[in-house]
């Protein structure tokens, strides 16, 4: 587990008191670590960090995308915001809560404002319950809302997701996937919150469905003015739903950025490798795709020894499968630098020209 | 029928079917009406006799005789059946009251709270159970509901145990995490989503625990320590008989046979009902399933051009898959599937769940799960025909013929052996290796497949291996036997995108070097447009379009291929609301007369539901399942310019 925070407990409840005033989520220095095994019982656990100074903002009615491969600590960011678990370092707010000054109990308020959606639709709801009490259910614990008020809200939130009254009295496991994503959304918007956390919510779902939920969530956003983190591995479906994008390897945000400047104007290194692999459903394209990946993993023959941990201070997580890597890159971590088309890239290639770029091979 | 009325229903089928289960049921409930009714039906007061009368045998009057004081057997029986089931109610009741709540917090807080309760449990069992029960029972002195409430105290920690363990599993459900968002509280989640969701286990426990505690009170009883002379109890039944078992014998017989009964009765009742709810989670046996030799003619006329090809390596006619239903008759979810692959060709296997594309592929391997049915009326291997082949020759096949290549690599290895000692054992079980021999073979393997190190990786297990790098051990291990066709099953979706890639350039290689074919199934367009050569797409059981994967994806001729490829989100810059296909795949045994997809069809007319639509050929050297498709103008993909990614500075 993470071991306790102990800074900042006196900025504990809101801090931002104007409504709407400040950024809906504004993260500084996020550093999540866990505890490994013990390489013997007297010695202390081995320490793997999972998020690593991390900075993020959404903007109120924004939808940021938070992009990166299996590992890359994208969903630990979201429960560290969503505090499912606490973070070692760095502050969150998220709609006018200090949420790393939170002792054991989380306010109701926040609970309220900040909602998730997960990637398992099915195993985030729970299965002994009906669609409508599962959706009535923050309705319960926020509102307190009974018998028939209770149902009409109910059917009104299952309306607004494409899915009809019937619906409340199945069990989950009578749904589609596609069907029970919208009752996850419905049950999110239940107590009418400012952010929610989307974690994968279309990564196992059907291709026709996908864009089903993505303009779901679109049109809840328009309507209802929340914004989203939305958290996903493919950079194509982020593209299609997010204004901005977060690249995130290894525990870093690498790149940030105006989500059409990121995909047709990659700045580091890691971006662009994950551009290119996405493949399209164009034969033409694709092979022009192929192409860009074989010229990639080429300037990338000689990879640092396979499944090197990555430097664990200082230095560029992507360091050793990186083309341009110099030796800067395996000692200091970059600064951020800004970009032309907006966002900011963590790479020393656009360090001030004092090192010239020495390519390894 | 409302969902709780039919999962409802379900559950009792099930249990209608399980007669032991029934009988045993039965038994519990004659001992039950014994208990509530004995005022009625003992013919005599269980405590009050005639001494005269002492040790008389069975007779009309006494049915089962009386014991020494006088007193009729079969009353004291009766009656006996009241104590058992009322001690085994109050222990039970306690041993609920305590360990389920307090197992629910150790489960849920953990921390300290978890180690001392766990401390004191662990405490508890270490004492024999008569021993500790004796112990207490001479400070508290004895009586039936105390030495009862004893005996519920210690169960109390079995039950503590296991709640706590299931409540752990169930902490990390992600609807725990819901619910946490949600804002419920610690008592929310506990009572009203993890109580109800570690039911089952809890149930079948203390229908067990109770025949444990029929046994305890029988036990207690018969050492005296229970009950007392105001009581008619089994136990001490069994110890009076003890006293005269000289003079009759058969006074021990009754109340044995009654303990024996009604214990076992509620054993297997427990058992049974553990078998009821395990058999929710899985409904066949993988295994024993060949593809069976179908109806129809074989001089049947050829599929249309663009799902056969000249000279195919494998050739599939009107398979067909179907499945026992709950309700009884059968649905059919793979609908008379005809395709080839050519030699040295990747045929992309493409639908959305529920599509059958999958089912369609493990036909072809004899791995569909046991109730269901494979027909087909030929399928053709190299010449072969593995139609009506017993399962033993499949296998060889199967192993020797074709590979197969998983979506979770990691899961398909047996994590308890290193990778080496696996891909070895195929070759030395096919082609008969020395040790040494497969060794080599394996090292050589791992060398193709592109796993660095390979003869250092041979020792290692499945847990040491990244996804990609499982990944190419399960591919080595598919290639193990030189396979001309390999089946692959989503082999990339569990892997990272630019894993992704590297896999399929290894597939596109292995074709190159080895000149075997591929079946690959997935749900990712953007992977068929990668690496197939030619293209069979599936909605709801039926293969509604096949052909060239460049000439399809361009120009679509099914309105559903071009729901697919138009819905797909794209690395390009987005126009207007995504497009999507609207409504959602129906379930098997809804699936309609005429085409499959004329409910979400953008182009549908009348005529598309009036009947059975045959797979027509189409321009392009392909086939199409639509009735419209010479009139239809479809969009594909292209002509959307050249990947715009500037180059680096």
């Amino acid at each position: 587990m993470t071991s306790a925070n102990t800074a900042n407990t006196d900025a504990a409840g809101p801090a931002a008191t104007g409504d709407g005033s400040g950024p809906l989520l504004r993260v500084r220095d996020l550093t999540v670590t866990f505890a490994g095994r013990r390489p013997a019982p007297w010695r202390r656990p081995a320490t793997t960090v999972a998020v690593n100074g991390v900075d993020l903002d959404i903007a109120p009615g924004e939808t940021l995308g938070l992009v990166g491969e299996s590992g890359s600590g994208k969903s630990t960011t979201a429960r560290a915001v969503l505090r499912l678990l606490r973070p070692d370092r760095g502050t969150i707010e998220a709609a006018g809560f200090r949420v790393d000054g939170f002792g054991r109990r989380v306010p109701a308020g926040y609970r309220r404002a900040v909602q998730a959606v997960f990637q398992d639709p099915l195993g985030s709801l729970d299965p002994t319950k009906v669609i409508g009490d599962i959706v009535a259910e923050p309705l319960a614990v926020h509102v307190g809302l009974r018998g028939p008020e209770r149902d009409g809200r109910v059917a009104e939130l299952l309306e607004q997701v494409g899915l009809g009254a019937q619906h409340a009295r199945r069990y989950p496991y009578e749904l589609s996937g596609g069907q029970r994503q919208r009752v996850s959304i419905a049950r999110a918007l239940a107590p009418e919150p400012r952010l929610i956390i989307l974690d994968e919510p279309v990564s196992a779902l059907d291709v026709s469905v996908q864009s089903q939920v993505v303009n779901l969530l679109e049109d809840v956003r328009e309507r209802t003015g929340v914004g989203y983190l939305f958290v996903a591995h493919d950079l194509a479906v982020v593209r299609h739903a997010c204004d901005r994008i977060a690249v995130m390897y290894r525990g870093r945000v690498v790149e940030e950025g105006p989500a059409d400047r990121i995909c047709e104007r990659p700045a580091h290194p890691y971006t662009e490798e994950l551009l290119a692999a996405v493949p399209d459903p164009d034969p033409a394209r694709q092979r022009l795709q192929r192409q860009r990946r074989r010229e990639l993993a080429a300037a990338t023959a000689a990879p640092a020894p396979n499944t090197a941990p990555a430097p664990a201070a200082g230095g560029c997580p992507f360091a050793p499968r990186c083309p341009h890597r110099m030796p800067v890159c395996t000692d200091t971590f970059p600064d951020r630098t800004s970009l032309p088309g907006g966002g900011r890239v963590a790479c020393h290639l656009y360090d001030a020209p004092v090192t010239t770029p020495e390519e390894v091979r | 029928m409302s969902a709780a009325e039919a999962s409802g229903a379900r559950f009792t089928a099930r249990l209608l079917r399980s007669k032991a289960t029934l009988l045993w049921a039965a038994v519990v409930g004659l001992v039950l009406f014994c208990a509530v009714l004995a005022p009625v039906i003992a013919p005599y007061d269980p405590l009050d006799g005639d001494v005269r009368e002492g040790l008389l045998g069975p007779s009309g009057d006494h049915w089962l005789g009386t014991d020494k004081l006088g007193r009729d057997v079969f009353s004291r029986i009766v009656y006996g059946a009241q104590v058992a089931l009322l001690s085994g109610a109050e222990a039970v009741g306690i041993a609920a009251a305590i360990g389920i709540p307090l197992g629910l917090l150790s489960g849920y807080a953990g921390g300290w709270t978890d180690r001392i309760l766990m401390r004191i449990v662990e405490g508890v069992m270490s004492v024999p159970f008569l021993v500790l029960a004796i112990a207490l029972i001479s400070v508290l002195g004895p009586g039936l509901w105390k030495s009862m409430a004893v005996v519920g105290v210690v169960f109390a920690m079995t039950l503590m145990r296991l709640t706590r363990g299931e409540t752990l599993a169930a902490r990390e459900e992600l609807y725990v995490d819901g619910a946490r968002v949600v804002g419920a509280g610690a008592p929310r989640i506990l009572f009203r989503h993890i109580l109800p969701n570690i039911t089952p286990p809890l149930i079948v426990q203390v229908t067990l625990m109770i025949a444990g505690a029929i046994i305890a009170e029988a036990t207690l009883s018969f050492l005296g320590l229970g009950a007392q002379a105001g009581h008619a109890s089994w136990g001490s039944m069994l110890a009076d008989a003890q006293e005269s078992i000289r003079q009759s014998f058969f006074l021990a017989l009754p109340p044995g046979i009654a303990i024996l009964v009604t214990v076992l009765a509620f054993n297997q009742v427990g058992d049974g009902v553990r078998d009821l709810f395990a058999r929710e989670a899985k409904a066949g046996t993988l295994g024993v399933n060949p593809v069976h030799r179908g109806k129809g003619a074989e001089a049947e006329a050829d599929p249309p051009a663009g799902t056969a090809v000249p000279d195919p390596l494998l050739s599939v006619r009107d398979l067909t898959v179907s499945f026992p239903q709950p309700g009884g008759g059968r649905v059919t979810v793979v609908q008379g599937v005809s395709l080839d692959v050519g030699k040295g060709e990747i045929l992309g296997l493409v639908g959305e769940s529920g599509s059958g594309k999958s089912v369609t592929a493990m036909s072809l391997l004899g791995l569909v799960p046991d109730p269901g049915r494979v027909a087909a009326s030929t399928v053709r291997l190299d010449g072969r025909e593995l139609t009506g082949l017993p399962f033993d020759e499949l296998r060889k096949v199967r192993g020797r013929e074709l590979g197969v290549v998983f979506q979770e690599p990691i899961a398909s290895l047996n994590p308890a052996y290193t990778v080496g000692d696996q891909v070895a054992e195929v070759l030395r079980e096919h082609d008969g290796l020395s040790r040494a021999q497969a060794r080599e073979r394996v090292v050589e393997l791992f060398e193709q497949v592109h796993i660095p190190n390979p003869a250092d990786r041979l020792g290692d297990y499945p847990h040491q291996f990244s996804g990609g790098m499982a990944q190419r051990v399960m591919i080595a291990m598919a290639l193990a036997c030189r396979p001309r066709l390999l089946v692959a099953d989503e082999p990339t979706t569990a892997l990272d995108v630019t894993v992704q890639g590297q896999v399929l350039d290894l597939l596109l290689e292995l074709r190159e070097q080895t000149g075997m074919s591929i079946l690959l199934i997935t749900h990712d367009l953007g992977v068929v447009a990668d690496v197939a050569d030619r293209v069979a797409v599936m909605y709801a059981g039926q293969l509604v379009e096949c052909g060239p994967t460049e000439e399809v994806f361009r120009k679509p001729s099914h309105p559903y291929t071009e729901g697919l490829l138009t819905s797909l989100p794209r690395n390009v810059r987005r126009t207007g609301r995504l497009p999507s296909i609207p409504g959602v795949v129906p379930a098997p045994d809804a699936w309609p007369e005429g085409c499959h997809f004329a409910d979400r069809c953008p182009h549908a007319r009348p005529r598309c539901s009036g009947g059975p639509i045959e797979l027509a050929a189409a321009p392009g050297g392909r086939a199409t399942r639509c009735v419209r498709a010479e009139e239809l103008t479809l969009t594909g993909v292209g002509g959307t310019g050249a990947v715009q990614i500037a180059k680096k500075p």
